[in-house]
């Protein structure tokens, strides 16, 4: 990987019109980007779309990138915006009570590879996305994108200490239920 | 469960996306990027896109304009300011052309390298060579090489050092600049970096947020980030940098829509009832004739604002005052307007001008559009299909059993030629019953009487199946229709709402159109069923009794059903010899420019058979006292100094000759109608007078349909708390009940009665408050 100023350089100028260097940027950034979004959405098919919007946001708004912020942070805000969108617009608008969360994806297009395939793992991502949402977030971004409490804070836009509380939270839930189950 | 248990998430094996998915992606990327590139050239677009009507934010979807959005949309996400009201609308428009986008890009493509060398910007390209530093060049050249989809050079690795526990990747290196980080995130430190102007403040989140506004403002975020954003940007306001501005109360009506199916419940406290999603106006100002003459509307025959507030008052609580569209209540009530004698002029204007029951210095002016009515043999043939939401929610009393009461109703409306066909969709969908002629009653009403029992099948193709129906029994004479029974559960077998939009729009064109009844309360998406409604030229009702179903089903079915004329514009010219000020009440919303009215490929409202459409204006007449808005000194005719001293009926002494000509002090205002026949393309033009003469000394001169319509628009600027109302005189909820009470007339349905109840509701209820 590039040092963050060579890519922020990039972005820059890719924010000035440079055509190739934006190329650049989103081939490296697509994988990345689909994998955060497959972890939120579960689904290849639909991380591949969320993947292509992530990608069109950022092309449409590169020529607003001035430099301020680490380029990635911005992608990975842009990334989990797109996917909160994704799993909205498939909750249909209403908040998704998490016992349908595993419906909705047990009804995707059969995908090549699903969380459930291992059985282990797939326990875990089944019980950290039967979190509340932000508490879910959180964890996926602390624990699965291996970011620091104050990058998934920048990320979900919320402070650093409510990070902190709801990976509290999410921790005591995940063991108190592990606890029920055995 | 331990760190170490969690830390295994990150080890979950992921999918590897397909190639092609990526080119593609990349692809339409680089697609936008160009159009940015089109458009930030030439003149960058300020505000709310211009040309389009004002409509609610939410249930604004373009029609036929949507090719123009799909390029602006791209437009405005790269350069600037765009008004936070814009911002739903606009997401709209995103929502509504990405499908197509993706579709156009799904094209087979070369590579990633053939995508960026060939791509229609040979100057950028150059530019962007010339720019690139000696560090960039390997980064570059390794995504070159990475078009065989298999990483090279570990300059082009970023997923695999992510990835890794050890992760020297951009993360990584984020990470070792927390600093920046900070600015970026929670503190409230300065930008490390700021942008020019160097004196601007940029708080904490919003430096980041202001940035991805640039891309995202046009989607609903999640509340604690879309208040950053606003908050941030606040700070900015107007700065040439600052990603928009935000006008905090429209924003804050966003939050609270989004936070409504968006954020956690643990954190935001929230009632119930916000969960119904509005968006509001502010109510029309008070104008000046002399300054603008001329007020142009586009009809509605919208009226689920007044089915909302009933529930509300009825549930206890005041409606949230966005929820109170005044034109929606006024016309949900049928008034016995003079009819119009034939088809060919579909409409009949009638206009009253009476003392204001509020304000003794002013005058209303009620406007009564009654549509031709068909008679049963002119209508034409019916082609219905119903989709039926079967899912559990429905089962309750005030849902699915009460559709069947008024689908079994509804038969007796229609002729034995008429078709009707049933699809019911939950976690399937099935065909509950092919298009069957009326003639053939006893299988229609079995089918119906099945509803709920468990009958439907498997597959998720509801509104596809719904739609072919009705092409299977298709006639372009006939009226082809969809009509949606849901309680909010839109899973019709499209998902994406963009795509379903797309799909009701699509088939409109083809002449199929789509009514949404709504059910139920709680999940009740008003926004979602007035756009889908209305992109498929159809309407939204909300029905929550029986007698509501009559009077959807029934009593309108065939204004509801079956259109006389559509896109409908109303513009009013007021003479100012006469009128010193006006105020239009109601239809916020539906305010057209001046010189839309002219353009007919300006959209507007549908009426339908037999519907009324009503209008208020409240004016100021020339020599009135206690105007709103001074006059000016320096222009004439705009009455300055004319306080208290009635002008006389003749031309003003000091203008030019030629305002003598146009004076015509005979005349208050002159109205002025375009509509268009359903199958043409030209509008015509129905123009009246209003003559002086024909001003009622007394409110209970006028007729009683027209008392009783502005009893319910005073009530509904009451509810709203306009300040027009309480400003002059103590006009309150009593007025109302007497006004109304004594314009109930025969009120066959009892929903006269029905609203002095409401009215004696809310004031009961605000009285509490």
């Amino acid at each position: 990987m590039r040092p963050v100023g060579a890519e922020n350089r990039l972005a820059l100028a890719a924010a000035a019109g440079d055509r190739a260097a934006l190329a650049s940027l989103l081939d490296a950034y697509y994988e990345p980007v689909h994998r955060m979004a497959w972890r939120w959405c579960g689904s290849a098919d639909r991380a591949e779309d969320i993947a292509q919007d992530v990608c069109v946001k950022i092309a449409g708004g590169i020529r607003a990138f001035k430099g301020e912020a680490a380029f990635a942070t911005w992608v990975w805000r842009i990334t989990y915006n797109a996917a909160l969108d994704h799993l909205r617009r498939a909750s249909r608008l209403r908040p998704t009570p998490e016992n349908e969360i595993m419906a909705l994806i047990d009804t995707e297009a059969p995908s090549r590879e699903t969380p459930e395939s291992n059985a282990i793992d797939g326990d875990l991502w089944r019980e950290v996305h039967a979190l509340p949402p932000q508490q879910r977030d959180a964890v996926l971004l602390v624990y699965a994108e291996d970011m620091s409490h104050a990058e998934a804070a920048t990320v979900m836009g919320i402070t650093e200490k409510t990070v902190s509380w709801h990976l509290h939270t999410a921790r005591k839930t995940l063991r108190n239920r592990l606890e029920a189950a055995e | 469960m331990t760190e170490r248990e969690l830390k295994g998430l990150k080890d979950l094996p992921t999918p590897s996306p397909r190639i092609g998915a990526k080119q593609a992606a990349l692809r339409a990327a680089l697609d936008a990027y160009d159009r940015t590139a089109e458009e930030t050239s030439g003149q960058l677009p300020q505000g709310f896109p211009s040309r389009t009507r004002r409509t609610h934010t939410t249930s604004n979807f373009p029609r036929r304009r949507m090719m123009k959005f799909s390029r602006s949309t791209y437009a405005t996400a790269a350069s600037i300011a765009v008004l936070a009201i814009a911002a739903p609308a606009a997401f709209v428009y995103l929502d509504h052309t990405d499908p197509r986008q993706v579709l156009a890009d799904r094209q087979p493509v070369g590579s990633v390298l053939d995508m960026f060398s060939s791509g229609g910007n040979p100057d950028g390209r150059q530019g962007g060579e010339a720019s690139m530093t000696s560090d960039m060049q390997p980064a570059l050249s390794g995504a070159n090489r990475r078009t065989s989809a298999v990483p090279l050079s570990p300059s082009t690795t970023t997923k695999d050092k992510i990835a890794s526990k050890t992760g020297t990747g951009s993360r990584t290196v984020s990470r070792s600049r927390d600093s920046d980080l900070r600015f970026a995130g929670v503190s409230e430190e300065k930008a490390a970096l700021p942008p020019p102007p160097p004196s601007q403040e940029i708080i904490g989140q919003g430096a980041l947020a202001k940035m991805d506004d640039g891309l995202r403002r046009e989607q609903p975020r999640s509340g604690a980030m879309a208040l950053g954003a606003y908050n941030g940007d606040q700070d900015n306001q107007g700065s040439p940098v600052s990603g928009f501005t935000a006008a905090p109360q429209v924003a804050n009506n966003q939050i609270n829509g989004i936070i409504s199916h968006n954020i956690p419940q643990d954190l935001i406290a929230q009632p119930p009832a916000n969960r119904d999603r509005f968006d509001g106006a502010a109510p029309n100002p008070v104008k000046q004739v002399a300054i603008e003459p001329v007020s142009t509307f586009s009809v509605d025959v919208d009226t689920s604002s007044y089915s909302f507030i009933r529930r509300s008052l009825n549930a206890g609580q005041i409606p949230p005052k966005d929820a109170v569209r005044v034109e929606e209540l006024i016309n949900y009530f049928t008034y016995d307007y003079p009819r119009p004698e034939t088809a060919a002029e579909p409409f009949k204007p009638t206009v009253t001008v009476l003392p204001s029951p509020w304000n003794q210095d002013r005058q209303l002016v009620h406007i009564g559009l009654k549509g031709y009515e068909l008679a049963n043999r002119e209508r034409p043939r019916a082609n219905l299909v119903f989709l039926i939401d079967v899912s559990g929610s429905m089962a309750s009393n005030d849902k699915l059993p009460l559709l069947k009461q008024g689908l079994l109703m509804l038969l007796d409306k229609l002729r034995p030629n008429d078709t009707v066909g049933i699809v019911t969709y939950a976690s399937g969908s099935g065909v509950a019953l092919e298009p069957t002629k009326l003639s053939d009653k006893a299988r229609i009403q079995s089918a119906i009487e099945q509803l709920g029992a468990g009958g439907s099948t498997a597959g998720a193709q509801g509104i596809q199946d719904a739609y072919r129906l009705v092409e299977q029994a298709f006639d372009k004479d006939a009226v082809n229709r969809v009509i949606l029974g849901t309680d909010g559960d839109f899973n019709v077998g499209i998902t994406d709402q963009g795509q379903l939009k797309n799909f009701i729009e699509e088939k409109r064109k083809t002449g199929i159109f789509l009514s949404v009844l709504g059910f139920g309360q709680g999940n009740y998406n008003d926004a979602l069923m007035q756009a889908l409604a209305q992109n498929g030229n159809g309407t939204a009702a909300y029905i929550d009794t029986l007698s509501e179903v009559r009077k959807v089903l029934i009593e309108e079915a065939s204004s509801t059903l079956f259109p006389i004329a559509k896109d409908v514009k109303i513009q009013i010219e007021f003479n100012p010899a006469v009128v010193s000020e006006y105020r239009l009440v109601g239809y916020e919303t539906r305010a057209l420019r001046r010189e839309d009215f002219n353009n007919d490929k300006i959209d507007a409202g549908d009426v339908g058979s037999g519907h009324a459409v009503t209008a208020i204006y409240e004016i100021t007449l020339v020599g009135a006292e206690m105007k709103t808005v001074d006059g000016l000194r320096y222009q004439p005719n705009t009455n300055l100094g004319s306080v208290g001293q009635k002008k006389p009926a003749e031309p003003a002494p000091t203008p030019a000759p030629t305002r003598t000509k146009t004076d015509r002090p005979d005349e208050l205002a002159f109205l002025k109608l375009r509509y268009k026949l359903p199958t043409e393309d030209a509008s015509k033009l129905l123009t009246m007078p209003v003559l002086t003469s024909q001003a009622l000394d007394g409110a209970t001169s006028a007729p009683q349909d027209v008392r009783f319509a502005i009893a319910v628009a005073t009530f509904g600027q009451l509810l709203r708390g306009d300040e027009w109302i309480g400003r002059y005189g103590r006009y309150d909820y009593d007025n109302i009940i007497t006004l109304a009470n004594a314009a109930k007339g025969d009120d066959p349905f009892g929903l006269r009665a029905q609203f002095v109840e409401l009215v004696r509701l809310a004031k009961a209820l605000s009285a509490k408050r």
